[in-house]
């Protein structure tokens, strides 16, 4: 994946009269293969900056640019393609398909690539055993736990090796353990294929395990290159 | 194109994995579909035994002024000044005994023909279900049965046939394309007119059928009938055969046609009960939508999911629907008569399709409108207000 470049990114939401600067001339820069943990308080835009690099949501004004390519000019059909092709979203709040049981909601990005039935199903269980719930296939959302449904979410965002996965808070509602054992997994994923990781996290301690830690705060970037620092420091301690 | 059959198997689980919601609304696009096919199928039957087909051939003639086979009385001997008319290939008199005069679901109706001739002509071996005509003219009591009527009352050869104050011997029992001949037991005239408690006897019959020639000529050998008798003591009215099931069947053609008004009323009920489960499910699933469009399926994928689902639940209902109210004409044997005259409904093949093919484009139809106000949807918008 080339270099996600975001410049002078803004997005407003208006309430009635009230304009709320969600985010405010956000530059930033997200190399190819790069693990980037995004902090900040609540409110101050993490889950907004995901969406518009997930293509879900489109700026008030700036650009992002991705190989050269501002994404900006494309049509809604060729960014759904774009998103099927290349990105990975594990949502704030799992968001799984209630009718559908934990295979088919992994199995629901691969329809739209061109696989045999074989293939696919071989991608479906990959994923659910990548993630632990090897024995979970046929359960619905609502007979998993907060946990297990994080962690189908988790195998959909990855079953189509996207080369960017865009996580909110993937180890939020996990036990330590969990956590720990999800973090590895995208460690990995980050390492062995290569895959730029932009991850919300408002642990400190699983931030470390980034390599670089972007601070947002009331819709800004805040001394990004003070903490890039600091993390990258954290970073190398953590991969020993 | 491949996106979107791929939509298809999630279409349908959403349909199979909400049984009660699929339920309900199938059962009352079946219940609404029902009503349409039945109602058209007996508009069908109206149609068929009323409409006059270009070939008609066949006069009927009957007493001025009178509308009820006890009423119509017209002596034998008319036979012979009839046949004299030109364009008059044959004239048949006819003996009519009926159980009921007024419109009824279950009339007895007896023919009385002659012996020579008519029944030959009429009743083909290849006709034939059970017994003979041989048998028939072996028997002075003896009846043809109509294949209806048969089934109605569960006649068979040889057994005995009481009704309307006639008692008769089975000979056989005969299918036929006319409607009215499947619902009429054909008798002895002579036996009729003996019999007959009512409408006088010997050498009275109630109406005459006329063959014509050249069916050009039905108006003029018809008005030429009447004229011979006009100034005789028993007038006729002489109409061709579709004509005077038209008149007889009066009443039930305005009830059909208002009952029609009913069918096609409930197939905007089809319509407003899918618009409304569909604008439910749409409302239901607009996160459902959004996490798919950030899966990466399209707004057009969204909307044609939309209107699949709509149309499954109109070609479901309807197919239920309809093809039940096929099965219940079928099964029910439905069948009016008046005067003497007798209106059959039977399933009608046309009336089942139309009652799919509609139920299935009406629910297709109710979908677009939820379904484009759900591929319009902002992605982000949609997880927002869910
Ligand atoms: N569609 C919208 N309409 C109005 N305001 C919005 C909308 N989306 C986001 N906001 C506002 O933008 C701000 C940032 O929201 P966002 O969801 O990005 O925060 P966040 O950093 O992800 O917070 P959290 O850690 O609680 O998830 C909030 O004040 C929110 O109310
Ligand atoms: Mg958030």
């Amino acid at each position: 994946m080339s270099t996600i470049e975001c410049r002078k990114l803004r997005k407003d939401y208006r309430r009635g009269e009230e304009v709320i600067h969600t985010l405010q001339d956000v530059d930033i820069d997200i190399h190819g293969g790069s693990f980037v943990a995004l902090m900040g308080p609540s409110g101050s835009g993490k889950t907004t900056l995901l969406n518009l690099l997930a293509a879900i949501d489109r700026p008030t004004a700036g650009t992002i640019t991705i190989g050269g390519r501002d994404i900006g000019t494309l049509g809604r059909n060729a960014l759904a393609a774009w998103r099927s092709a290349n990105v990975g979203y594990i949502f704030q709040l799992y968001n799984l398909v209630p009718v559908l049981t934990a295979y088919e909601n992994v199995e629901m990005p691969l329809l739209l690539h061109a696989l045999s039935a074989k293939e696919r199903h071989q991608r479906v269980t990959e994923a659910l055993e990548l993630v632990g719930l090897a024995d979970r296939y046929s359960h619905y959302p609502r007979q998993l736990s907060g946990g297990q449904e994080q962690r189908v979410a988790i195998a959909r965002a990855i079953v189509t090796r996207p080369t960017l996965i865009l996580a909110d808070e993937p180890t939020g509602d996990l036990d330590r353990t969990s956590a720990m054992q999800v973090m590895d997994l995208l460690v990995r994923l980050n390492k062995e294929r290569n895959q730029t990781i932009v991850m919300v996290t408002h642990d400190p301690s699983t931030a470390a395990r980034a390599g670089r830690i972007v601070h947002l705060e009331k819709g800004k970037i805040i001394d990004a290159a003070e903490f890039e620092r600091a993390a990258q420091i954290a970073a190398s301690g953590a991969h020993r | 194109m491949n996106s979107l059959l791929r939509t298809i198997p999630f279409t349908w689980k959403n349909l199979v994995r909400r049984p009660l919601r699929t339920g309900l609304t199938v059962a009352g696009i079946a219940v609404a579909t029902f009503l349409f096919s039945f109602v058209e199928s007996m508009r069908d039957g109206v149609v068929k035994a009323t409409e006059a087909g270009a070939a008609e051939t066949r006069l009927v003639v009957y007493r001025k002024n009178r509308f009820c086979p006890f009423a119509s009385q017209l002596p034998q001997s008319y036979q012979r000044s009839i046949l004299n008319i030109e364009g008059v290939k044959a004239a048949v008199p006819i003996k009519i005994v009926v159980n009921n005069c007024r419109a009824s679901l279950d009339v007895v109706t007896f023919r009385g023909v002659p012996d020579e001739g008519y029944l030959q002509e009429h009743v083909t071996q290849a006709q034939l279900r059970s017994g003979s005509v041989s048998d028939w003219l072996s028997r002075g009591d003896a009846v043809l049965v109509g294949s209806a009527l048969a089934e109605r009352r569960r006649l068979r050869a040889g057994d005995r046939f009481d009704a309307a104050g006639v008692r008769s011997w089975v000979a056989g029992v005969f299918d036929s394309d006319d409607a009215q001949d499947r619902n009429v037991a054909y008798a002895h005239l002579g036996f009729l007119q003996e019999t007959a408690q009512r409408g006088g006897t010997g050498g009275i019959v109630t109406q005459f059928n006329v063959e014509v020639d050249d069916p050009s000529k039905m108006e003029a050998v018809a008005s030429a009938i009447d004229e011979a008798f006009a100034h005789d003591q028993f007038p006729t009215t002489t109409r061709p055969e579709s004509a005077f099931v038209a008149r007889a069947a009066r009443d039930v053609i305005v009830l059909v046609r208002f009952a029609s008004i009913v069918g096609w009323a409930s197939l905007a009920a089809v319509f407003a009960l899918i618009a409304n489960a569909i604008a439910l499910a749409v409302r239901d699933r607009i996160r459902d939508h959004a996490i798919l469009q950030t899966l990466g399926w399209t707004g057009a994928d969204i909307a044609w999911m939309v209107v699949m689902e709509a149309a499954m639940l109109g070609a479901a209902g309807g197919a239920i629907g309809a093809i039940g109210a096929h099965a219940a004409i079928a099964f029910a044997h439905l069948n009016f008569t008046m005067e003497g005259v007798s209106i059959e409904v039977t399933a009608s093949n046309m009336a089942t399709v139309a009652g799919v093919v509609l139920a299935t484009l009406l629910g297709a139809v109710a979908g677009i409108v939820p379904a484009l106000s759900a591929a319009r949807r902002e992605i982000v918008q949609g997880f927002r207000t869910a």
